[in-house]
């Protein structure tokens, strides 16, 4: 049963490739400046945030526009990667319906869209950080170990929230609006110092944050992770992951009644 | 009224599987076994959220069930041509996603041995912003091989649609019969096992036409099975050599392709007939 899953998983993965370079390039199709857009908007928004934060948070942050680079990196990463995977089985429906592709893949190209795009954006990232003259450190150079984390997770979830959403269209509305609070419990363009004490476990149940932090402590403050996060972003892939393939197999059988 | 109805079709079937009996197991290549196959034609769609709880607070979701196919029972031997008729809505398109693994049946197992190129739609898998050239990886991809083994096959496919000029124009700009002439040679070009043939051969002029029959039968000479849908008899005589008659979701009979199209014929001319008369 396993190794059948495994060989079927192997068959498929040129079909992976060819997806994700299909949807990448539908994606700027006739766009002047093309995949440049991947690394100019969160470049953009960066100027802003800076010049809107950057002396609020002065004592706390050192180096503000990297800082919230990361944050925004990570965070698009698993909310529009989660959120595109979500509806993978409805944009993918006209193929769904006349091949024989097992359905989880299209959770996984788009998720590994995101990932790509993402990888674009750390060009610009490690641009900017040497630029500002963020000490160099060798720790930087593992920065795929937390992305790596967060591709698992957000696969996992991702596959979660289709097996739902293709039979109940409304979780599209909803989650956009959990994405919105999802936004402001991440310390994405605020350092952690501000959240009370008592209550800065609540934060670390945001697997966002401990993804981020891991990867801020990386690139940033050159240290190696503690290994009690690393534990944690462990488990928390692997759950979510194991959770997202359960429930999708489940609700998988009835998905060409409702799309 | 309904039960006796369903006990007759059952015995009908039972014969079926009394004409198939004789074949040796290790020949069998497809084997469906009393599958049913149902939808929901639910008239509002549970899409929202308040019209599922609504219908749930009423008792039960409201479904209108329909049954595409029911107790359907039969085999294909390695290297035989099987044609499916039978009117519109009979279920013939059913059984074949059925048996491409597309549709998974509600009761009942189908067991398929080797590999399957579905032509459920020639157009089908194909991306239409995407160029003739990245269509032919992509849907080669999505049967399950690799840019390497479809880079060999890629002259090959062109030639056979006859597109050489067209392979880095979109799809989009395609005529309808262009699709079709590059669906078809791009299905029919991997070296499938089973190859389920849904109407493929109505398109494209008679040239094509030709072409694609050559084409299916040197591949049954070459030891693949295929499944065919048609409305055309002439052509189903001309390529199977067995036929299998479905009718609301049921068989009604199989045998060879020349008595079955025959029997066909006639009921479809019974009904016409009928229907003069009514009016």
């Amino acid at each position: 049963m396993f190794k059948k899953s495994v060989n079927e998983f192997m068959n498929y993965i040129p079909f992976l490739k060819e997806i994700v370079k299909r949807d990448f390039k539908k994606k700027y199709y006739k766009s002047v400046l093309g995949v440049a857009w991947s690394m100019l908007s969160p470049l953009l928004m960066m100027v802003v945030m800076s010049i809107l934060f950057s002396t609020v948070f002065k004592r706390s942050i050192p180096y503000y526009p990297v800082y919230w680079f990361s944050g925004n990196l990570f965070f698009t990463f698993v909310t529009q990667g989660s959120h595109m995977a979500m509806n993978s089985m409805i944009t993918n429906s006209s193929l769904i319906k006349k091949m024989k592709i097992p359905n989880y893949f299209f959770c996984i190209s788009k998720v590994t869209l995101e990932l790509v795009m993402s990888l674009f954006s750390l060009i610009p990232y490690f641009i900017v950080g040497f630029i500002l003259k963020v000490p160099f450190n060798f720790n930087a150079l593992l920065f795929f170990v937390p992305i790596f984390y967060t591709y698992i997770f957000t696969i996992g979830l991702g596959m979660f929230l289709c097996a739902y959403a293709t039979f109940l269209r409304d979780l599209e509305y909803l989650y956009s609006v959990v994405r919105r609070m999802w936004m402001y419990i991440t310390p994405i363009f605020y350092p952690i110092d501000i959240v009370p004490t008592q209550f800065r476990f609540l934060w670390e149940l945001n697997p966002i944050y401990v993804y981020l932090s891991i990867f801020r402590d990386m690139t940033i403050n050159g240290v190696m992770p503690s290994e009690r996060s690393l534990i944690i972003a462990t488990c928390y892939s692997i759950i979510t992951l194991v959770l997202g393939i359960v429930t999708f197999k489940e609700k998988e059988e009835r998905f060409f009644l409702y799309i | 009224m309904e039960i006796s109805n369903a006990t007759v079709e059952l015995m009908q079937d039972q014969n079926v599987i009394a004409d198939t009996s004789q074949i040796p197991d290790e020949d069998i290549c497809i084997d469906v076994n009393d599958v049913s196959v149902m939808f929901n034609l639910s008239k509002n769609r549970e899409d929202g959220l308040k019209e599922y709880f609504i219908n749930m607070v009423k008792g039960k979701v409201a479904f209108n069930e329909f049954w595409a196919l029911r107790n359907i029972n039969f085999k294909v031997r390695r290297g035989d041509a099987v044609a499916l008729i039978g009117r519109n809505g009979s279920g013939k398109s059913t059984l074949l996603k059925t048996i491409a693994g597309i549709i998974k049946p509600v009761r009942g197992t189908v067991t398929v041995k080797g590999t399957i190129a579905p032509l459920i739609e020639l157009s089908g898998g194909f991306d239409r912003s995407l160029s003739a050239r990245e269509n032919i990886y992509l849907s080669g991809a999505m049967h399950g091989h690799t840019n390497r083994y479809m880079k060999k096959r890629f002259d090959e496919i062109i030639e056979f649609a006859e597109l050489e000029k067209f392979v880095d124009v979109p799809v989009k700009n395609f005529s309808s019969g262009m699709v079709s002439r590059l669906g078809f040679a791009v299905a029919t070009c991997v070296n499938a096992d089973i190859i389920i043939a849904d109407e493929v051969l109505a398109v494209g002029d008679a040239k094509f036409r030709k072409k694609c029959e050559e084409r299916i039968s040197s591949m049954l000479k070459g030891g693949t099975t295929i499944l065919f849908v048609s409305h055309n008899v002439n052509q189903v005589k001309k390529v199977c050599r067995n036929a299998v008659w479905l009718e609301k979701g049921r068989i009604i009979d199989s045998g060879t392709a020349e008595e079955i199209c025959d029997k066909y014929n006639d009921a479809l001319k019974g009904t016409k007939r009928k229907l003069i008369k009514n009016s």
